[in-house]
Order: structure tokens, then sequence, then C-alpha cells
């Protein structure tokens, strides 16, 4: 599991890659405080190379999401794979989320 | 270091011991000489007393007898006077009274009178029968000159003379009676009665107021009278005695005081013995009589009886010492038997240990196989015994085995250890428990010289299929516990260790799913209660109808045995071993297998179990990894919620891979969770209600066609089945 956070125009984008299960859960939430940190500005969680998220990734997610809706901020979860993105309709985090494809 | 406590601490009990043994015997003397002291105290001053009161007594007797003499001597002058008186004009009558006088009182020896103007005193004296005349009127004698005539003429009475020594009347000591004769109230004559002492020496020497006591008698001048030497009577005085004698102070004083004519007693020390003096002076004569008592004499019987207590006493206390030494002795060898009894029962109990340490003692045993539920035990009896049993999976067979060594204490102990490290060494390269056993018994009747035997069950399981080989060698039947419940039979081999070369015969049976097989010593069965009724296989069978988990089964059945057993002692070891078999599923379809330390970090192994699914079943990619997230959220649920932060434990899955659908088995030997009790997470609300936890369970209910929880033979089970199809 890779993460890789970048600024481009007071937007932070972290690029996660691999596989984002329990065992590295809590490393990745780590590496991911930036961003809860910055909650206020425009946060690109970039799931391209995210091959796997289980409920401990999800949370992280979440707790990125509920600092953002606390701080105005924005979260955009981009190019999800369609495992995850069935993950995402089975939790109901689709309604929670920014979806977006770099496709579209 | 504890053994030199030991020591010092016994050497102080010892100590004590000594002291009080001491003390014991210091009190007891002081005790004894106390009372012997007073004793000899009060009893001396008795015999003191009672020794004054005999001499006194004798003394006084003495005198009277003397007394009764000189009134006898002195009445009969005294009666006679008045004719004497008549009769001093003429000298044949003078004559004739004095020869009556004699003739007339047997005390009187002879008798004169003596005329105070005239050369006239016939005197008559005792001769042999007869009674002789004679006249003092002698020119040699002139007795006019003489104490007897003129001490009472002097004095105008009655008068006893100095005792003397008569050489003319016969050798005899005499003492003389002479009163005046008054005619007109003027003296005429002197008239005299004398008297021979020799009665008096017979009568003073014979008072005897204890066997060696000496009496003396001195005259008024202290001439001596009577005394046991007789060299000195007449010829010397008191005075010249004492003059004599080592204490001469002391005889003198008594001397004195003796003829001062007082009565009373003294002590003197006469060559190195000390002496009683009593004395007392007889009125009339002016005599004195004395009475030595050598000390010995009063005090000799309370001395000698002093002595016998006093070695009475030294013998008591020579005694007491013996009993005391005894007591210490034997409570020394009493402490020592209990000192090395309390060292025997702790080389047993080590021994106890060591035996049962060489045991498997981990339960559950194989906590991460799910097709077998394990327990044992040795309860111990207060002496170590010779009850084993033992197990472990060897490719995939469980070889397990009880025994019951003979006979009890460190060598059925040693032979039991010898017994399991045989079955060790031999069950780890054969399969087949005849031949195990064959061997075993081979081994230990060979090196058996003791004549010991152990009954033994052994067993070899086959895990995957339930086939078991067992071969029972004099053992108890084992309890299979099946449909129904009841023993395993089997054939009558005898016991390791009698015969070598014995072919020992195996029997089969297979059991199923759910099974059970419970192995026991004959400690569970014949122990005993206190009207010495036996437990026996009823009460036993009865307890085991009720299916339980392994360690629940045996607890029960230790239980029961101990409720039975009640205030008895018990005799035996108690060993059971329970297998409970939970393999071979019946549906006979693959099984995957994974199991996980509860370590988070291992979750990512799940891939590669998920992997071996799909590769078994033919699902899709994406099917793998709905069913890798469900797996990760019920396997992370065990690792939260069954086991403690920090503590270890296994979590085991396996995949039941049928046709239509797999079968997710997850188990666990932690504490009882049910995943399934968790309330549905609500995915509909918003960022701000949503909680962050709850959503694993959710995924896997999600995933999951169904997904089922039960807690079973001590394990959480959760069943999670996906269709495929």
């Amino acid at each position: 599991m890779e993460v890789k956070i970048t600024e481009q125009d007071k937007t932070l984008v972290a690029q996660l890659a691999g596989r984002l299960d329990t065992a590295v859960s809590q490393e990745v939430s780590a590496q991911l405080q930036p961003l809860v940190d910055n909650a206020d500005r425009t946060l690109i969680l970039d799931c391209k190379d995210l091959e796997y998220i289980s409920s401990s990734g999800l949370r992280i997610f979440l707790t990125i999401r509920k600092a953002a809706a606390a701080k105005g901020g924005k979260v955009i979860v981009k190019d999800i794979s369609t495992e995850i993105r069935q993950v995402f309709m089975m939790t109901g985090f689709l309604n929670l989320f920014e979806v977006v494809s770099s496709a579209e | 270091m504890a053994k030199k406590s030991f020591f010092k601490k016994h050497s102080e009990a010892l100590k004590r011991a000594t002291l009080q043994g001491l003390m014991i015997v210091v009190v007891s003397v002081v005790t004894l000489e106390a009372t012997s002291l007073l004793q000899y105290y009060f009893s001396s001053r008795s015999i003191t007393e009672e020794a004054n009161r005999r001499a006194e007594g004798h003394l006084k007797a003495t005198e009277l007898q003397i007394l009764s003499v000189t009134d006898q001597v002195e009445t009969a002058v005294r009666n006679t006077l008045w004719s004497v008186q008549h009769q001093t004009g003429k000298p044949d009558s003078l004559a004739a009274i004095t020869s009556r006088m004699v003739s007339q009182n047997n005390v009187i020896y002879g008798s004169a009178v003596a005329l105070i103007d005239k050369d006239i005193a016939p005197y008559s004296f005792r001769n042999g029968e007869e009674v002789s005349l004679s006249t003092l009127a002698t020119q040699e004698y002139d007795y006019r000159s003489q104490e007897w005539f003129c001490k009472p003429l002097e004095l105008g009475g009655g008068y006893w003379s100095e005792p003397y020594y008569d050489e003319g009347g016969g050798g005899v000591i005499m003492t003389t009676y002479s009163v005046p004769v008054m005619v007109k109230g003027k003296p005429v004559a002197v008239f005299t009665a004398d008297v021979s002492l020799d009665w008096l020496t017979e009568l003073v020497g014979k008072v005897k107021v204890y066997p060696n006591t000496y009496n003396f008698m001195i005259s008024r001048s202290g001439r001596i009278m009577v005394s046991p030497a007789e060299t000195l009577v007449m010829r010397h005085s008191i005075q010249e005695v004492a003059q004599k004698s080592d204490g001469s102070e002391v005889f003198a004083g008594v001397g004195e005081a003796m003829l001062s004519g007082q009565a009373g007693d003294t002590q003197l020390k006469y060559k190195g013995k000390m002496l009683r003096v009593f004395f007392d002076t007889i009125s009339r004569t002016g005599w004195s009589m004395s009475i030595i008592i050598p000390e010995d004499e009063i005090y000799g019987e309370s001395k000698r009886v002093g002595f016998v207590v006093l070695l009475l006493q030294i013998l008591g206390v020579a005694l007491l010492i013996v009993i005391l030494y005894s007591t210490v002795k034997n409570q020394r060898a009493l402490k020592l038997a209990s000192d090395s009894k309390t060292r025997i029962e702790g080389e047993l109990q080590a021994a106890s240990d060591i035996q049962s340490s060489m045991l498997p003692k981990t339960f559950p045993p194989f906590p991460s196989r799910d097709d077998i539920d394990m327990a044992a035990a040795i309860v111990p009896a207060k002496e170590v015994g010779g009850d084993l049993y033992d197990f472990y999976i060897r490719d995939e067979k469980l070889f397990y085995c009880i025994g019951d060594v003979s006979g009890k204490g460190v060598p059925a102990s040693l032979f039991m250890a010898v017994t399991r490290s045989l079955f060790r060494s031999v069950s780890n390269h054969e399969h087949s428990p005849a031949k195990i056993v064959t061997t075993m018994n081979d081994s230990l009747s060979e090196s058996n010289d003791a004549s010991m035997f152990v009954t033994f069950f052994c067993g070899v399981l086959d895990m995957k299929t339930g086939h078991m080989v067992y071969c029972n060698a004099g053992h108890n039947a084992p309890i299979a516990l099946t449909d129904r419940i009841g023993e395993l039979p089997v054939d009558s081999n005898i016991p390791l260790g009698i015969m070598p070369g014995f072919a020992f015969t195996e029997q089969e049976a297979d059991i199923r799913y759910d099974d059970a097989i419970f192995l026991y010593t004959d400690g569970v069965t014949e122990a005993e209660n206190i009207h010495h009724e036996l437990f026996g296989e009823e009460r036993m069978i009865k307890v085991l109808h009720t299916r339980r988990s392994a360690s629940e089964q045996m607890a029960c059945v230790a239980d029961a045995v101990r409720e039975f057993r009640g205030e008895a002692a018990q005799s035996d070891d108690i060993t059971v071993l329970f297998i409970h078999y939970l393999g071979k599923d019946e549906s006979g379809d693959n099984v995957l297998r994974i199991n996980f330390d509860n370590d988070i970090s291992q979750i990512p192994r799940l891939e590669g179990f998920i992997e071996e699914v799909r590769e078994a079943t033919g699902i899709d990619a994406g099917l793998a990894m709905s069913l890798n997230l469900a797996l990760e959220e019920a396997v992370t649920n065990v690792m939260m919620y069954a086991y403690p932060e920090g503590s270890s434990g296994s979590v085991n899955l396996k995949a039941i891979l049928r046709e239509e659908c797999v079968e997710f088995v997850l188990w666990d030997k932690g504490i009882p969770f049910d995943p399934t009790a968790a309330p549905e997470a609500d995915t509909t609300l918003g960022v701000e209600e949503r909680a962050i936890g709850g959503l694993g369970i959710h995924l896997v209910r999600n995933i999951m066609d169904s997904i089922s929880y039960e807690n079973k033979n001590g394990m959480n089970i959760l069943t999670m089945i996906k269709n495929i199809k």
C-alpha cells in the first residue's frame, strides 16, 4: 500500500495504490492525516491504483469526509474500480462522496 | 541456604528443649532440697527436744532412785537416833544399836556411834553374811578429825560425806551419813551409817538414754564417783579430767556447772566428736550426775534417714534427667523422622511434578485444529502414583494412550515415565497400535526386575477419516460416546511388562463427527466414599450422558468423583482423557483451511486463501474480492473482540467447497462473541450521522448469502455461506 500526497492549487491530492486492508489501515490513516488537517480545502482521493479496500479503509475515508463537512471543505473520490464501487454501494458511501471518474 | 536455616532452626529448637529440661531439673532439685532442709530443721529440732526430754527423764529417774536409797538410810538413822540418845552412856548398848542398824538395813554397810567426850566409837559393819563389831577409836584413825565427825557437828544436822574408798571395809566406795546426837541440847556423839556405793555404779551406769551414752557422777567436790572409765573413779576429780582432756575448758565449764548444783545441758567437743552433756544435782548428797551423749547418737538416726533421703533424691534427680534426656532425644528423633518424612514427601511431590510435566498439559492442545477437542488430567493422590496419558498428532493421525502402573510411589512413577517415553519413541515410527504395544511390552518386560506392570490402552485416530485403530493391554475399556454411550469393545490382552513376546491384538472402529472417546483409569470407578462404596462405571457414564466440551466433560467427571468421595481420602490417581472428534465433514466436499494468530498483520494472508478458493471454484475476481472483504471483516472481528488485546489465540477458517456454494466456517476459542447480534448499520444516513464503526459486519451480511453464529464445544463458530451458482 502506497500513499502519495501532492498539492495542486490549494487542492490536496492523495494517490492511493495497492490494498487498503485492516493490516495497513492504521499506517494509512496516519499518512492521510494532512487531509484531515486541511479539510477546509478540496481533497482528492485518487483511487486509480487502489485494488482493495476494507471497512477499516472506508473508515479513514469517512473520517476525512466528516472533517471536510465540519470545516467546509470538499472530498472527491476519483477513479474507483468496479469492485470498490460495489463496496461503496453496499455501504452507502456513494451517497456520501463525490465520486468522479477521470474518463468523464 | 534452606538447608542451613533448617538446621539452625532445628538446633535452636533442640537448645530450647534442653534448656527447658535443665530448668525442670534445677527447679526440682531446689524444691526437693528446700523441702528436705525444712524437714531436716524441724525434725532435728524435735530430735533435740526428744533427746532433752529423754536425758532429763533419766536424770530425774536416777535421782529419785538415789534419793530412795538415801531416804531409806536417813530414815533408818533418824529412827534409831532416839535409842542412841538414851544409850550414850552405855558403850555395849551402842554397839548393839550399830549392829542392829546394819543387820536390819540392807543398804547400810556399816554404822558407828562416836562419842565426843570419850574415846568410844563402836562400829558395826557387814562382813559377808555376818555383822562384825569394831571400834573407830584407834590411835591411827583419830575419828574426831574425820569429816563425817566434824561436819554434822559443825552444821548441827545430817551430813552426807564425800564418797571415799574404804580400804578396810572390803575396798568399796562408800559414803557416810552422819548426824549429831544431841542430849539436852548438847551434842554428845555422832551417829553414822555407811552406805556402799557399788549399787550406785550399777544404777547410774545402766542409764542408757542412747546406746552409747556415758554417765558420770561426781561428788560435791568434783570427785568422780561413777564413770565409764573405771580407772578414774575415786582417784580423780572432774577438774583433773578437765585439765587432761582436749576440750579442757569445756570440761571445766561443765564441771563447774555441775558443781554449782545446777541442772542443765551443754555441748562440748571431745576427741573431735560433739557431745551433749545433760546434768543435774541430787539434793541432800550434793552429788551431781551427768549424761554425756555423742551427737552422733542423737542425730545419727535422723542423719541416716537424711542420708537415705538424699540418696533417694539424687536417684530421683538422676531418673528425672534420664527421662528428660530421653524425651528430648525422642522429640529430636521424632522431629528428624518427621523431617525426613517431609523430605521424602517433597521428593515424591517433585517426582510427581516431573511425571506430570512430561505429559501434555496445555489445553486445548491443538488450538488451530477444529477437528478435535481434547482434555486430559491426572488428579494425583497423596502418594505419587503411576498413571499416565499422552497424545500427539503425526501425519494427521492422533496417537493417544492411557495407562496405570501397578503399585504406587517412586518405583511406579519411574515405571510410568519409562512407559511414556517408550510410547513416544515407538509410536514415532509405527502406526499400528498392536505393534507399538508389542514393542513396548517386550522392552518393558526385558528390564522389569521389580515385576511391575502397566495396564495400557493405545489408539491411533485418523483425523481425516475418523478411522480408529486401537490396542488394549489390560486397561479399562474406554467409553465410546457415539449415537449411544458404552464401552469400546476390547480384546483381552495382558498388561505390559509381564510376558515378553506376547502378541497383542488390535481392533478397529470408525467414529464420526461429534463422537467422543472417554479414557480413564480405575481411580475414577474405584473412588471410594466413606461407606466404602465405589463410584463405579454406572455413575461415570451418567455424567458423560450430557454432551459438553472436552474440558467441561472432564471437570464434570472430576467434580462428580470428588462429590461422591466426600470426606474419604483419595486413594489412587484419577486420570481421564477425553477425545471429542469434530473432523471428517460428512459432506465429503473439498475443504480449504487457513489459520491465523491473533494478529491483524496476518490479514493479507487471506488474499492467498481466497485465491485458492477462486481457483478451486472458478469464481470471478470481483466475487473473490467481495469474499476477501467479508472474510477480512469477520476475521478482524474475532481478533478485535474474542481475544483481549495482547493475548495470543488462534483464528481458524475453513472453506467447504460445494457444488453450488462455498461454506466458510470461522472458529476460535476466545471469549464468546456473536457478531450477528450487532445492530444493522444504517447506510442511508448523512455524513454527520454516520457512525465510524459497524461497517464490517454490514459488509459480511451484504456479501454473504447466509450467516450464522453458534458457541459450541468452547468455540465461537461463525458459518458464512456464499452461493456461487
